[in-house]
């Protein structure tokens, strides 16, 4: 599966590079009662923006993980310029290296959609804590997708489906997450302003070759996919 | 090559609102209205979305601030869309 996109986002090293952006992590974390005893683990955490933020703000335990070395090189950077307590590995989301039962919360921005959807959903029920919660920012499709579009989507990410609502639910519910919200949010996708930027020194004319290519998907098949939220619990 | 051409980046963005990253660690946002081969000038972008940023003084009518394309370490998009 080709990675261009997930490669820009780490070259340019954009923090809350998600639907919503930055913003909606705040606000979706501030209806969670986070205490300071609590484990979380920021699945696919970038340049680990909301790492730090949910370490400095709520104090709890945080594990970020990201399979991409140079989100990670990122993240560590950030993170090494403060005293906090957070961890940052390198791993897979598909086969995680935590034991069973280990996270409060775990979040996942934008992140389960570019994997194989039940093996990580799998894992994330398998990791968090009986009566814990994952909460989801994740691509979905307004309805099936026409081959010609579902293609060059799948292509241009590195997705294997875009999933509709329901699909998502479905895949949820098999994953054994019983309980699962949909959290209203604005559902269209809007741009999101940049604020948090690590630019790696090597980027290239072609990186914004992609960027472009990127932002014209997106505006060409905006009637076609966006996003939603998805609060599971066990 | 370390890193892109800017000049090519900035010209490609005439005219749109971008995110400038300097060697000094200090980032700056406006639209760019003006690229030369050596400096690349922003005019803050005005209105409720509150992105002035510290050009106060400078008085802005004409092409805005010039930055050296050899001072940045960075140019993006100041918003884009993302998944």
């Amino acid at each position: 599966m080709s990675n261009d996109y997930l490669d820009i986002l780490a070259k340019f090293g954009i923090g809350g590079a998600h639907p919503g952006g930055f913003p909606l992590t705040k606000q979706l974390l501030e209806k969670e009662n986070l205490q300071e005893n609590m484990t979380v683990l920021d699945l696919g955490c970038g340049t680990g923006q909301t790492a730090e933020y949910i370490s400095t703000t709520f104090g709890c335990d945080v594990t970020a993980i990201d399979n991409q070395l140079l989100m990670v090189q990122k993240a560590t950077n950030r993170i090494e310029k403060t005293s906090l307590p957070v961890h940052v590995v390198l791993g897979d989301a598909q086969e995680l290296e935590f034991k069973d039962h280990s996270f409060d919360m775990i979040l996942a921005e934008s992140v389960v959609a570019f994997t194989d959807v039940s093996k990580t959903l799998t894992e994330m029920k398998r990791v968090v804590k009986p009566k814990g919660c994952c909460l989801l920012i994740e691509m979905i499709a307004y309805q099936d997708l026409e081959e010609e579009i579902r293609s060059t989507i799948a292509e241009f990410y590195g997705v294997q489906h875009v999933l509709t609502e329901d699909q998502w639910l479905e895949k949820l519910h098999e994953s054994g997450f019983t309980n699962v919200q949909v959290i209203p949010t604005m559902t269209t996708l809007h741009k999101t302003e940049i604020t948090d930027i690590n630019v790696s020194d090597d980027i290239k004319l072609e990186d914004y070759d992609l960027w472009d290519k990127h932002a014209h998907l997106t505006e060409k098949h905006a009637l076609h996919i966006g996003y939603r939220v998805f609060r599971c619990c066990i | 090559m370390s890193g892109p051409d800017f000049y090519h980046v900035c010209c490609r963005y005439h005219g749109k609102p971008v995110r400038l990253s300097c060697r000094d660690g200090r980032s700056h946002v406006g639209e760019i209205t003006r690229v030369t081969r050596t400096h690349v000038w922003i005019r803050p972008l005005e209105g409720p979305r509150g992105f002035n940023y510290g050009f106060y003084g400078f008085g802005y009518g004409g092409f805005g601030v010039p930055f050296a394309l050899g001072a940045l370490t960075g140019v993006a998009l100041a918003s884009a869309f993302f998944w």
